[in-house]
């Protein structure tokens, strides 16, 4: 182009560098990608642990049986190997057998220290269940593959080798005879017996008959015949322990509550605190109910005559006939509450009726109660007879029930699972393994949370995290639909704004600290017990509180619709004060209204009866859900208020234009639009909920819950008993529990389920949010 | 600029209108009736409206004798709106009639969208906003204090300028404004349903997939579905703002043809930014300008011979 003078040559750059690197910005994609390449792995590292760890355990085991070089000889399974510092023996040791020439150098590592492996011996009544071999001094090691790893209901594990099958039964034989050590039943079993010592009936001689079902290499598969009914009656036992005596237990605490109940409103009606007000006041106060009943009757009735004539509705006559209808309404059922006619709740008759019936009902109760017990016995008798022997080859001993009987066998139905890990095919072995999981899954947990299931710790913490939700998602919606539609944006807003923001910032254990003081204490103390009997008020003075609060809050609506600009025009600096004034009004309402809870007379606790026992007061799953919902809170207004936010503008026009209030439009638009973002928010407030630990060890979460919060008896759902939590759960089995080898692969299952949990309730609402997304916000051009 | 056009570009000797540019020659007939008509309005030499307009002087705007004489549904008297301080709308007053389409024109920011959406009150929202003077709308004061809002914004429809169907159904949206009046028996929103859509041409689109999302729809039938849920309340006004704005041509067709049947039944009042929309579609044109009324004529009148050298201007593309 020809360079002119309107057309200027531009300034020549002298050094026309190449584009840096940092200008092409390829060095922060690798900076940000190995950001996110770090965190990946530390993530994947953790689950991928969980995951290997959690579900290896179950896996079943080899047995090896170990011969020491002292002769002493020992089952176990391998758990792992280390290398450890010698001590002086040991250095003496190892050096003897290295002059003899016998020291394996396998048994040292690298850098000559010895090393030594964990062996899981079970066998707890005998010494420790887990017990460190050095290598050198082994003799030999071989696969028994006889060997079977019992897991018992009680005490562990149990690892030996199987002798026998028994029956084991007390027998009276006639008097005077003189029975065998030994013979053989008319069907060719043999059996032993011994004289007890103790006498029959008649003087017939007691003696104790072992007959051997099976013995020797028969024996496992007659176990494996025999085990499943023999559980089955063991679980029979248990079922009427817990169902037919809870159920027997339950009526006749029920019994109970209702007969000390009936003292309690004796000792009410006794005790003057409920006398009947004088006729006169009473007469007065129903005058007053009806007249302003009928007030509030004729003026709504002039309203709509006003209305169907055309007139328009005056908004002072709203106000009286709404004021009317409060006052009328109060004072009519302050009235009825104080009728003069009624005869009082209880009296020493009455009374006497209720001890009369508690008495004939508890004898009954008690009676059903031996034929329960009878019935149990009967069934654990027969249960008791069937035992296996099991023989551990360090002390040629089997398995005793009770340690002060050295040959008692143990009982068949003691036997959760056995496992002949030796000779198990691999089928053999996922059988086992499946087994284990089922049981890990769907059983309670025994032996002081190492061995059984987790089904209980799971159950809490679902019904925890759906509680949670369901109280904290309207709580936070509500929250955040005041302060993003409603509220006018100012200080006050972004003052509570930020207060809500910094909520999410206390640690939780405050939360804890709180939820105990104020939920599990003084809410749970008002409704065990209502108000403490020293702050009552008289119930004049109370109605008189009632009084000024309807006073208080019609004062408040009404200087609030005063307080509303003419439409079209801003809010003048009088409606500005007479806002403030109504706010300021309504906020000593809500006061009030605490303090009339407080103060009732009427209300005299829900569990009185319980007394001394607490039921809401004390640490419970709803004070739990409550605190945890306090908790999350701010998670939920916040993306619940980023959600509202985001609805388009037009939108919200859109349904103005066509007519629609505010609220039909934050109902049909606003919040259906917003739902995806608020399930969001709820997802998070989940997530964050059934990972918490701190403050439900302080509000609810127990070590061994004793029943679920739900079961058969009314009203189904006990929201105030303790539960269990996972989170808690790996706490305790890993750090408070007395085998903590035995504990230490149930952390890496128990985290893996919680893991597993947390993923499946979020799919859920995960997968409930797409829906709700592709309906409400989906679509393309 | 705008002034250095005005001044620039068109030496002042009158105000008279001169032959408008770009648009078709009028009958000669029809211009000496715009002369005559001009002529009774404006006041002789008076100085330009452009300047009165900057400078905040007060002036008479043109309207054309022959919308007073017809019967106004929507009147506004001396209307003002301030949104805090700043004054938006400056004294308009005119009377739309009934019955007929009125566009309301001009350059962006003149007001015109104010002053529709100030008709059913939906300036109430906006935080801050003031008003002085009235609108009446059938001789009704919209902005009495003891006018029901909701009620109000029921009696006029309203069409925005981004297509806004709601989060529901296709049906739900045509029957919003009935469901919130607390509407329930099928028939009678089948119905309505049905007469609506097919008055927006919309029922042989959609009349098989009524259930599904409105959202999947697209711009221009989308457009017509807020149409069909406009009218389906049976409005006395349609307030239309900038319909057309974000579709494609054979869309702004459609909406086009679609004005022109709505206002056999309805009184339309439509913004738009489109010259040819507005002499395709209006019966009535206001041309606007920074928040006053400048002109208000018939469309035809308007377009081939306004009363005013700025309308003119604007209406050929000199300015705005």
């Amino acid at each position: 182009m020809a360079v002119t003078a309107d057309n200027p040559a531009p300034a020549r750059r002298l050094h026309r560098r190449p584009t840096p690197l940092s200008a092409r910005g390829e060095p922060i994609v690798w900076i940000t990608g190995m950001a996110m390449v770090v965190c990946m792995v530390m993530i994947l590292v953790l689950l991928g642990l969980a995951l290997v760890m959690g579900s290896l355990t179950f896996w079943p085991r080899p047995i090896e049986r170990v011969t020491l070089r002292t002769g002493e000889a020992l089952l176990g399974v391998p758990v792992r190997d280390e290398a450890y510092d010698p001590g002086a023996q040991d250095a003496a040791a190892i050096a003897a057998l290295r002059q003899a020439g016998q020291l394996d150098p396998a048994t040292l590592d690298r850098e000559g220290r010895p090393k030594r492996r964990l062996y899981r011996v079970g066998n707890r009544e005998f010494g420790e269940p887990f017990r460190w071999v050095p290598l050198y001094t082994i003799a030999e090691r071989s696969t028994e593959p006889r060997a079977v790893l019992l897991e018992r209901l009680d005490w562990g594990v149990w690892i030996g080798i199987p002798e026998a099958i028994v029956r084991q039964e007390t027998i009276d034989l006639p008097a005077g005879s003189e029975p065998p050590a030994e013979g053989r039943t008319p069907d060719g079993l043999r059996y032993e017996q011994r004289v007890t010592g103790e006498e029959g009936p008649g003087g017939a001689v007691r003696v104790l008959r072992r007959t051997y079902l099976a013995e020797g290499d028969s024996t496992w598969d007659q176990f494996k015949l025999v085990h499943p009914l023999s559980r089955a009656t063991a679980a029979k036992v248990r079922s009427m322990q817990k169902h037919d005596v809870g159920e027997v237990n339950f009526r006749l605490e029920s019994a109970r509550l209702k007969m000390r109940e009936a003292e309690l409103a004796l000792a009410r009606t006794q005790s003057g605190r409920h006398a009947p007000i004088s006729l006169p006041a009473w007469l007065s106060i129903a005058g007053l109910g009806l007249g302003a009943v009928g007030l509030g009757l004729s003026l709504s009735a002039s309203r709509s005559r006003a209305l169907r004539a055309g007139r328009p509705d005056r908004v002072g006559r709203r106000m009286v006939s709404a004021v009317a209808w409060c006052v009328g309404l109060g004072a009519l059922l302050g009235a009825w509450l104080e009728r003069p006619w009624a005869a009082p709740d209880m009296t020493p008759e009455k009374l006497a009726e209720v001890r009369r019936e508690y008495e004939a009902t508890t004898a009954r109760l008690n009676a059903e109660y031996e034929e329960i017990l009878r019935r149990i016995r009967a069934v654990d008798f027969e249960d008791a007879a069937t035992r296996i022997v099991v023989r551990e080859i360090t002390g040629g001993r089997f398995a005793p029930l009770r340690q002060t009987e050295p040959d008692e066998p143990l009982r068949l139905s003691q036997v959760v699972l056995g496992v002949q890990a030796n000779t198990l095919s691999f089928r053999g072995k996922v059988g086992v393994y499946l087994e284990r999981w089922r049981e890990f899954l769907l059983d309670e947990p025994r032996d002081t949370n190492t061995a059984g299931g987790i089904f209980p710790v799971i159950f809490g913490t679902v019904s925890l995290t759906i509680l949670l939700s369901v109280i904290v998602v309207p709580l936070g919606v509500v929250a955040a639909l005041y302060m993003r539609e409603y509220a006018r944006q100012g200080l006050l807003i972004s003052i509570v704004r930020i207060a809500v923001n910094n909520l999410a910032g206390v640690p939780s254990i405050v939360y804890g600290v709180f939820g105990l003081g104020f939920f599990c204490y003084f809410v749970g103390e008002y409704v065990d017990t209502g108000p403490a009997p020293a702050h009552v008020a008289a119930r004049s003075s109370w109605w008189v509180g009632v009084l000024a609060l309807v006073g208080t809050g019609v004062g408040a609506a009404w200087l609030g619709l005063f307080a509303r600009p003419k439409p079209g025009t801003a809010a003048t600096g009088n409606q500005r004060a007479l806002g403030w004034c109504a706010a300021a009004l309504w906020v000593g309402a809500a006061g009030g209204a605490v303090w009339l809870l407080l103060t009732t007379p009427y209300f005299n606790g829900l569990y009185e009866a319980n007394l001394p026992n607490s039921v809401f007061r004390s640490r419970g799953l709803l004070w739990s859900a409550l605190t945890l919902a306090l908790l999350t809170l701010p998670v939920v207004i916040v993306a619940t208020e980023e959600a509202i936010a985001a609805v388009p503008r037009t939108m919200r026009e859109g349904s103005y234009g066509c007519g629609a209030s505010k609220w039909q439009t934050v109902r049909r638009i606003v919040l259906p639009r917003a739902m995806p973002g608020i399930m969001t928010g709820m997802i998070l407030a989940m997530a964050r909920g059934a990972g918490e630990v701190a403050p439900l060890m302080l509000v609810g979460v127990v070590k061994l819950a004793p029943e679920l919060p739900v079961d058969g008896h009314f009203p189904f759902v006990h929201l105030e008993r303790s539960f269990m939590h996972l989170g808690f759960h790996i706490y305790d089995v890993g750090f408070q529990s007395p085998d903590s080898e035995a504990a230490r692969p149930l952390v890496w299952t128990t985290t893996l389920v919680l893991v597993v949990v947390v993923l499946m309730l979020n799919l859920s609402a995960i997968r409930l949010r797409s829906r709700l997304r592709r309906r409400f916000v989906g679509g393309a051009f | 600029m705008v002034a250095m056009n005005t001044r620039g570009g068109q030496p002042q000797t009158n105000l008279r209108p001169i032959r408008p540019v770009g648009i078709d020659v009028p009958s000669p007939h029809h211009r000496e009736t715009a002369l005559a008509g001009a002529a009774t309005h404006s006041t002789g030499d008076r100085p330009s409206v452009m300047d009165a307009v900057r400078t905040g002087a007060a002036f008479e705007p043109v309207i054309h004798p022959e919308i007073d004489a017809l019967d106004p549904i929507v009147q506004t008297r001396g209307f003002e709106l301030f949104y805090g301080q700043t004054k938006a709308l400056h004294s308009i007053t005119m009377n739309i009639p009934r019955n007929h389409v009125t566009a309301l024109i001009g350059p962006s920011g003149c007001g015109k969208s104010t002053l529709l959406r100030s008709i059913n009150r939906l300036n109430d929202l906006v935080d801050g906003v003031s008003t002085r003077g009235e609108i009446l709308l059938n001789g009704e004061p919209v902005y009495a204090p003891d006018v029901d809002v909701i009620d109000l914004r029921k009696r006029i429809g309203m069409v925005f300028q981004k297509s806004n169907p709601f989060p529901m159904s296709i049906f739900e949206n045509v029957v919003y404004s009935l469901r919130i009046d607390g509407e329930r028996r099928r028939n009678v929103l089948m119905e309505a349903c049905e007469r609506s859509l097919r008055w927006a041409a919309l029922w042989d689109e959609v009349k098989d997939r009524l259930k599904e999302s409105a959202l999947g729809l697209s711009g221009g039938q989308q457009q017509r579905l807020c149409i069909a849920r406009a009218i389906a309340a049976e409005p006395e006004v349609l307030l239309m703002d900038e319909p057309c704005s974000a579709l494609d041509p054979l869309a702004t067709l459609k909406i086009e043809e679609l004005i022109h049947d709505i206002a056999e039944r309805y009184t339309v009042i439509i913004v738009t930014h489109n010259m040819q929309q507005a002499s395709r579609v209006s019966d009535y044109t206001a041309f606007m300008y920074l928040g006053r009324l400048v002109e208000f004529s018939p469309t035809d009148r308007i377009f081939q011979n306004p009363a005013l050298p700025e309308t003119e201007q604007y209406v050929t593309g000199r300015f705005g």
